[in-house]
């Protein structure tokens, strides 16, 4: 959005339509390009977890199904470098890396804000240990994981195993190199790699720099080798995470952070417990909260259900800190107020119920529709007119008036569709009538 | 015109069109969905988000 102006009834809007670089109208999706597109770029819909193309569709089943070139990450577009190969490979010929963005003015009778909202960054509160300790995730991430089509192919691998696995690969691939090297001077010489090591260590007269960086090599192969036996015997004995913790309220109901309640981090929690445990009967849950919040038809039940059959244990009181063992176990002290004392629990993986809060860019929309945002930062509404923007015609639903989970979202945006068509179908009679008349 | 597209910006702009309004939606990344589409599965019923 670049401009706004008019009244309710005719609002103007200016939009910067960004290019795609690929033409929409040729584009099949078929994604030959992505197969052969040889920039690799993190994917931020695997919440960073996965990696994807420079040309990419956002999701697979992302519509409109065409895909996208980003730019910046492109050798060609963003690093001035020939490459041009989803050009070559696409039979479609939809690749246009001259593209521009196009301008499109549109006239609106009314507007709805749905500009949703983004998740807290728990790295804030170092206590949790969010980018310190590899096997506490955010909300956001372990849905991922959890996700068939996620990094993981819904497998709950710990971060920490996956990291190891790399590790593993990467050393392995190192080991194979450096094999050579030896193999090859060994071959060579005639001499045995444990000969030379001896006789550079021993100092013998016929030493010169090639034997040098060779009993190098070879001691470095050596202790390479050693660190790969103990990195496969661990990734060997590696399972999914079976013992999970779910940390409510972090950075919502906090006063150092934000006041209000997000409302649907209660019952995600629940839904992720549930999930993991569906995927895996081994696996149990504590949920870690002041208070569970289920208020929703049919919320409670599902509460419930989640303790009963899926090893799901509510423990009421919050977390002060969470810490590491030497095996990547996150442990998570509390304040337990049932037993009034302050305990620590293993787990396997903790997981962040992090807050709902604005778009980053909210304060932006706001200045360029002219409506006001209340004291949290989400648009400002009546509380008897909740879709109701300060502004006559503007409109919001969803996250973008406060946290909400979807069921409400969708009831709200129904209703903001309504309140739009109150203003936009009288209208809309006028033009009729003037036309037949 | 609707402006996101993720699950409240979609039911608003499908609602508003099911009533036979022009609806133009307005999304700042290159599919539709938002946060949802991210989702696995959604409570209480444990369907899929997709």
């Amino acid at each position: 959005m670049e401009q706004v102006s008019g009244e309710v009834g005719a609002f103007k809007a200016t939009i910067r339509k960004k290019a795609r670089y690929v033409n929409q109208d040729l584009c099949t999706g078929c994604g030959s390009c992505a197969e052969k597109c040889p920039t690799m770029v993190v994917d931020a819909y695997n919440a960073g977890m996965g990696k994807r193309k420079a040309i990419y569709k956002y999701f697979p089943q992302g519509i409109p199904s065409v895909f996208t070139i980003d730019a910046p990450e492109c050798r060609q577009l963003g690093q001035g470098k020939k490459c041009g190969v989803c050009a070559k490979v696409c039979q479609a010929k939809a690749i246009d890396f001259d593209q521009k963005d196009a301008i499109i003015e549109i006239e609106a009778g009314a507007i709805i804000l749905a500009t949703g909202y983004d998740v807290f960054d728990p790295s804030v509160i170092p206590e949790y240990g969010y980018t310190t300790i590899n096997n506490v995730v955010t909300a956001l991430e372990f849905e991922r994981l959890l996700s068939a089509s996620g990094p993981t192919a819904g497998h709950l691998d710990r971060p920490s195993d996956l990291l190891m696995e790399k590790d593993l690969e990467e050393g392995e691939k190192e080991v194979k190199k450096l094999a050579r090297q030896v193999k090859s001077l060994e071959d060579k010489h005639g001499k045995t790699s444990a000969d030379v090591v001896a006789a550079v260590k021993s100092g013998s007269a016929a030493v010169d720099d090639e034997l040098i960086q060779w009993a190098q090599a070879a001691e470095k192969l050596a202790a390479l080798e050693e660190r790969v036996a103990t990195l496969q015997k661990k990734t060997a004995a590696v399972q999914t995470a079976k013992k999970l913790a779910f940390i409510q309220c972090v950075g919502s109901r906090d006063f150092r952070f934000n006041r209000f309640c997000s409302s649907y981090c209660c019952m995600h929690s629940v839904k992720e417990a549930m999930i993991a445990n569906e995927h895996d009967n081994a696996v149990n849950s504590s949920i870690f909260c002041m208070d569970l919040r289920a208020v929703g038809r049919g919320f409670e039940e599902y509460k419930l259900r989640g303790g009963k059959q899926a090893n799901i244990k509510y423990v009421r009181g919050r977390v002060a800190e969470i810490t590491e063992d030497e095996a990547n176990n996150p442990i998570v002290w509390y304040e337990s107020t049932t037993t009034q004392k302050v305990e620590h629990e293993t787990f396997d993986m903790v997981v962040l119920a992090t807050a709902c809060v604005p778009t980053e860019g909210t304060a932006k929309v706001a200045e360029l529709f002219g409506v006001e945002l209340e004291s949290n930062g989400f648009f400002k509404t009546h509380p008897l007119a909740p879709l109701n923007t300060t502004r006559p015609g503007i409109f919001t639903c969803g996250c973008a008036q406060g946290p909400m989970d979807i069921p409400e979202s969708v009831a709200q945006a129904s209703s903001a569709a309504a309140r739009a068509a109150e203003v936009v179908a009288p209208l809309a009679t006028v033009e009729k009538q003037k036309a037949v008349g | 015109m609707v402006i996101g597209g993720g699950i409240a910006g979609i039911q608003a702009a499908l609602d508003l069109a099911e009533m036979g309004i022009q609806v133009h939606m307005v999304e700042r990344l290159p599919s539709i969905g938002g946060k949802m589409a991210q989702l696995d599965k959604t409570f209480p019923t444990n369907d899929c988000a997709i």
